[in-house]
């Protein structure tokens, strides 16, 4: 990091008076210069990620072809279930019978579920790990800017999986989408992407406390997994599913994501889709970042920060 | 080494495997309810596939259409499998991380005694575990019921299973001294498992997964384990699957215990064992 924050919380050290030494010697003190300094920031905790990913290539490689063997048995059982590829059931439910395409492209939010869930709550945990999350804290940025450089990684690499997927599937089933329907329903998730950091930055406080994070990552993954309609519709959702589902965004980006490519009736208007997901974006990303200071301030001082 | 200071460092192996377990007491609690839990969504995706708890489609390849039935069943029996991949495949990645690696390694124990340790704990914890989801399974209304007559069985066929399974996973381990970061390869390995054996839905719809499962014990056992449980059948041929379960993990074992020796010995001659 070259550069410091006046003023900020979290520097521990500020620039001096001119002529005098200091570690971080221009600070800058406008709001489009901290952003400035930010985005560096986050640019390099991506750079840093992708360096610690690409040291391992094979384990890259690997997780390239990682999606296409998560959704197989999706897919699979689904077939096994109706007898071949199109259910009539589904189509009564949403108004769509192609069940491959349908799963297909429910799954592809799986990798947006895990850039929250496992890139970001499991963050700290991993510095942790590394024995660098001291060194991380002392760093004179704020703490939302490191796990923003985590999630900008992890969505770049979802965005790889998703190819891969996407053309493995094509390839191989004859993906039957709406090709118009992709910048749109790209504008979702990228709206959607701003309200699961909001998620992410909750999970990741939590590891401060519970330490063995990837414990809550997993159980939160589950739950996320149960209620967000990847492979069925909303409608088969026992009732307080269904209404915890609403408060999940991957379940906005889903459904209309479905809607654009696919014709899947979503039960709302794409406006009223829009307007929650902008709803839960500030919603999710003001409580993740209150939650995550609040639990930052409190292990710092109770002094448990670097307990295993 | 002589038998009794074997057996003493497999005890104490086992004690310190299960000590740092219960020092995160929730993981039981978690590996007890979540797991049960994972399987909800089939059972809402069958609902809106077929519209029924029962599939005529999935009757004609499995024997029954109780397909929540088929997969609670997979869940339980993956367990021992999954749980052997992560906590003897991976365990001495952890080592590394916890930074104690070297100390093993330099000790006058050969790590397979220790890795031998580690095993046996992991199937006591795992064996506690299936036992508090079969308790909650058959609490729920899908048809699963344990007599002592089904038990006995499938306990058979799981220790079968397993014999192997822990000899790959002690293969796996071997693999992690040489490329180190296996995280990500474990979760591969488990679903290729999900993709290639009949945990989660029947292998047979597709020729592939059908032709690959064969070589996977995990096929085996599931298929002999829902025919006793499921069908009520109790001459599944039950002793010749045994039969190929037993020559699996004769073949497994051997060659999981070349695998390791040879890796840890290029390991230790590259000199990359306390690398990260």
């Amino acid at each position: 990091m070259k550069r410091g924050i006046k003023g900020s919380r979290d520097q521990a050290i500020e620039s001096g008076p001119s002529g005098t030494l200091s570690l971080y010697p221009s600070i800058p003190g406008s709001l489009l210069g901290r952003l400035r300094h930010y985005a560096n920031a986050v640019w390099a905790e991506n750079i840093k990620e992708w360096k610690l990913e690409l040291t391992y290539p094979l384990d890259f490689l690997r997780s390239l072809v990682d999606p296409v063997v998560y959704l197989l048995p999706y897919v699979f059982y689904g077939i096994a279930l109706v007898g071949g590829r199109f259910s009539p059931n589904l189509q009564k439910l949403v108004g769509t019978t192609d069940i491959v395409s349908f799963i297909t492209i429910g799954y592809v939010f799986i990798g947006f579920m895990n850039m929250a869930l496992w890139a970001m709550g499991f963050s700290l945990r991993k510095e942790q790990m590394y024995g660098t999350l001291e060194p991380v804290f002392a760093a004179p940025v704020p703490r939302w800017v490191f796990t923003m450089g985590m999630s900008m990684h992890s969505i770049l690499h979802q965005f790889l999986m998703i190819l891969t997927q996407l053309l493995f599937i094509l390839a191989v089933f004859s993906l039957k989408v709406n090709p118009l329907g992709l910048l749109p329903a790209l504008a979702m998730i990228g709206v959607m992407l701003i309200a699961l950091y909001g998620i992410g930055m909750i999970m990741a406080s939590t590891t401060l406390i519970f330490k063995q994070g990837w414990l809550i990552s997993e159980a939160m993954g589950s739950l996320l997994m149960l209620v967000t309609p990847i492979a069925y519709p909303l409608a088969v959702l026992p009732v307080f599913m269904q209404k915890a589902a609403l408060a999940v965004p991957t379940t906005y980006g889903i459904l209309a994501a479905r809607h654009f490519l696919m014709g899947e009736q979503m039960g709302f208007s794409v406006g009223t889709a829009f307007l929650r997901v902008a709803v839960l974006c500030v919603i999710w990303v003001v409580c993740g970042l209150v939650i995550f200071a609040a639990i930052d301030r409190s292990t710092r001082k109770s002094g448990t920060l670097s307990h295993y | 080494m002589n038998p009794a200071a074997t057996a003493f460092v497999i005890r104490a192996e086992m004690a310190k495997t299960i000590r740092i377990y219960f020092s995160y007491p929730i993981i039981m609690v978690y590996w007890a309810i979540f797991p049960v839990l994972w399987v909800f969504p089939f059972l809402f995706q069958g609902k809106a596939l077929v519209g029924s708890t029962s599939s005529a489609a999935f009757q004609q390849m499995t024997g029954s259409g109780n397909y929540m039935a088929f997969i609670l069943i997979g869940a339980m029996v993956s367990n021992f499998v999954f749980s052997g991949l992560w906590g003897v495949g991976n365990s001495l990645r952890e080592e590394t991380y916890w930074g104690t690696m070297e100390y093993i390694i330099a000790s006058p124990t050969h790590p397979l005694i220790v890795l031998i340790g580690k095993t046996l704990a992991e199937a006591s914890i795992t064996t506690c575990i299936v036992i508090m989801q079969a308790a909650i399974i058959s609490l729920l209304p899908f048809g699963i019921s344990f007599t002592a007559a089904k038990v006995l069985p499938v306990l058979l066929l799981v220790v079968l299973l397993m014999v192997g399974f822990y000899g790959f996973a002690i293969a796996f381990a071997g693999f992690t001294l040489l490329i180190k970061e296996v995280h990500g390869w474990v979760h591969t390995l488990e679903w290729v498992f999900f993709l290639f054996s009949p945990i989660r839905y029947p292998v047979q719809v597709n020729p592939i997964t059908s032709f690959v499962s064969v070589l996977i014990p995990l096929t085996w056992a599931l298929v002999a384990i829902r025919g006793i449980i499921l069908l009520n059948q109790h001459e599944v041929g039950l002793w010749k699957i045994s039969g190929i379960l037993l020559a699996m993990d004769a073949a497994l074992l051997v060659a999981g215990y070349y695998t390791f020796v040879a890796l840890e010995r290029k390991t230790r001659r590259d000199g990359t064992i306390g690398m990260h």
